[in-house]
């Protein structure tokens, strides 16, 4: 192990300069009047918390909850059975659309945005086939926009998780008088919680901190708490107030986690 | 006559062209302990499945307890099995494992704690309830595994090789403890072995299987004495296999010199494999029917294991009494030691 330590060293100074430092700065931002771009001296100031409370800003994060939970769910509800289903297939065929499944996510997300966004718009290139979808500005462009950046990271954990599991223990349940879906209630989705919390997570995050996916789907009219920070960072250049809802996002995010894992018993995904 | 609990005919099942059973019939009394023996890929544990419903026959009829058996799904079969690796739900702690079927049974919650706690007691696993699977040895989760199967009350269990994973000395204990469990609880056990010693021990049947097909059927002790072909002989202990010629009943020919024995039954001037066990051979110094040099000894604990050449072929020999390498010895056995079975091609 010891010897270890020196392999992980590069990892441990890009956390430190690159993730905690910018943290800690970000935390000073949240609770001074520090300006970034004109350093000098500085004072502690509470000004940052009067913005959580301004109603835009409780509005963007009401609305990245909701989104990024609605999401979450559709996409375990649609990628579980898919994991499940690629389990159970026989090698070869499982290779193949295992990396069809994958294979969106070698394409840049950007460009699978404005995808969408130009499905979504009344004059798109389906009304070829007579259909006029006009969902720009809906919260269903980004939920379907959310669930198809993020499917694969849910379906995947929760495969990995179904593929590695004993076949021999759902033939036990069975061979106990378990009917096949009781197996599936008691054996096999137990089992493969740990899955279901890592894919939840890896979903989860991303949707709560999306800024591109919304400005694009939404054409501006649903706020997230991601496009807030951007606008607070880069047009408004009010980047005190802006930090301050970026630690209210990560303290919210870490609330999401912990709760998460507390169901996750076994601990076995997260640590 | 005792009753019949399961009886399979003509059994054949094939994995895409490979085809493990073929033509398997076989039947298992109430009450009984039946070993499938056999190498690794003899389909002895394909056939094990068959029983439990893991696997569904090509051809052939299985029936249990007077109904047939195929259509039905595992979980409707009164049949319990003891998995290999012990497959114990690991989400799930012992009371919860030993519990599950009854559960499924809907069975009353105060009637399932009095049946989990004997089950236990029957294993010897009293106060395990609330352990966690995964702190337990492996001869402790061997125990949940048979708790969790016999709880159910099955009229017939099936173990898959259960003893495998244990070291000698467990093995051995639990080869004695399984044999008084299936008397005390007076059900019928199917047990897949690889082990001719485990097999021997505990059954009151032993089914030798090779290749897909059943070699014999019998108890221990006519499975050992009594071989029917070359394999059962050489897969149950160490034989001296012999061509021979039989001449006419009770008598055969091997090594040039014809010896009166107990076969009959075989066509005129037949050629023969003749079987002699190793611990059957008495070795003399003074020169005898069949003589030979001593070539090798070694010491093996209760006996010596001593290679003697006859012209070009080995004998192997048990003794208790030690040679020396070269000495030149003499085979002296009974009439009752010599097993004439017909010929095969191995």
């Amino acid at each position: 192990m010891r010897r270890l330590r020196i392999v992980a060293l590069p990892y441990l100074v890009w956390m430190l300069v690159l993730v905690l430092l910018p943290s800690l700065l970000i935390l000073l931002l949240s609770i001074s009047d520090l300006d970034i771009y004109n350093l000098g001296a500085f004072s502690f100031v509470a000004d940052g918390f009067e913005e959580l409370s301004k109603p835009l800003v409780i509005e963007a994060m009401k609305n990245s909850l909701r989104l990024s939970a609605l999401a979450t769910m559709i996409c375990l509800l649609i990628g579980y059975p898919v994991a499940y289903y690629l389990a159970s297939l026989k090698t070869k065929k499982k290779t193949m659309l295992i990396t069809l499944f994958i294979l969106p996510v070698w394409s840049n997300m950007l460009l699978r945005i404005i995808a969408w966004e130009t499905l979504f718009f009344p004059n798109s290139i389906l009304n070829m086939f007579g259909v006029s979808l006009n969902l720009i500005g809906t919260d269903l462009a980004i939920l379907i926009g959310m669930t198809s950046m993020y499917l694969p990271f849910m379906t995947l954990p929760i495969y990995s998780v179904l593929e590695k599991m004993d076949t021999s223990l759902i033939e036990a349940s069975k061979d106990l008088g378990a009917s096949n879906m009781q197996s599936f209630l008691k054996v096999t989705l137990p089992l493969s919680l740990s899955g279901v919390v890592s894919g939840v997570i890896m979903t989860l995050l991303p949707s709560m901190t999306a800024f591109a996916l919304p400005e694009r789907l939404s054409g501006g009219k649903t706020l997230l708490i991601g496009n807030i920070i951007e606008d607070y960072f880069m047009k408004t250049s009010n980047i005190n107030g802006g930090a301050m809802i970026s630690i209210a996002l990560m303290l919210v995010i870490i609330v999401l986690f912990i709760t998460v894992v507390h169901f996750d018993k076994e601990g076995e995904t997260l640590l | 006559m005792e009753k019949r609990l399961v009886e399979i005919s003509n059994l054949t099942k094939s994995f895409d062209d490979l085809e493990v059973l073929k033509n398997i019939n076989l039947y298992i009394n109430e009450n009984e302990f039946v070993t499938l023996l056999g190498p690794s890929g003899c389909g002895k544990t394909t056939l094990l499945r068959l029983i439990a419903g893991f696997e569904y026959a090509d051809d052939g009829v299985i029936t249990f307890d007077g109904r047939i058996i195929e259509e039905l799904p595992p979980n409707k079969r009164e049949i319990n099995t003891v998995f290999q690796k012990y497959a114990l739900f690991p989400h799930l702690n012992v009371y919860d494992n030993i519990a599950f079927g009854l559960k499924m049974k809907k069975m009353d919650k105060s009637l399932i704690e009095d049946e989990v706690k004997k089950a236990l007691k029957l294993v010897k696993l009293e106060g395990f309830e609330e352990r966690n699977i995964k702190t337990l040895s492996g001869g402790q989760q061997q125990r949940i595994a048979i708790a969790r199967a016999v709880v159910n009350k099955p009229k017939l269990l099936l173990l898959d090789e259960p003893l495998g994973a244990l070291d000698l000395k467990l093995r051995q204990e639990m080869q004695y403890e399984l044999k008084e469990m299936q008397r005390a609880l007076g059900i019928s056990f199917v047990f897949v072995t690889h082990d001719q010693e485990e097999a021997l021990t505990m059954s009151d049947t032993v089914v030798v299987m090779n290749d897909g097909v059943i070699q014999q059927i019998g108890s221990p002790i006519d499975i050992y004495n009594e071989p029917k072909n070359r394999f059962t002989a050489n897969f149950i202990g160490e034989s001296n296999i012999i061509n021979g010629i039989m001449h006419k009943d009770f008598l055969v020919e091997f090594e040039g010199v014809k010896f009166s024995c107990v076969d009959k039954g075989f066509e005129q001037e037949e050629a023969v494999d003749v079987v002699i066990r190793p611990e059957d051979i008495e070795l003399k110094k003074e020169t005898g029917l069949i003589n030979g040099v001593v070539d090798a000894i070694t010491f093996k604990g209760v006996h010596y294991e001593i290679i003697v050449m006859v012209g070009d072929k080995e004998y192997i020999i048990h003794s208790t009494d030690p040679k020396e390498v070269g000495d030149q010895v003499s085979l002296h056995f009974e009439e009752e030691d010599i097993h004439v079975m017909v010929k095969s091609d191995a």
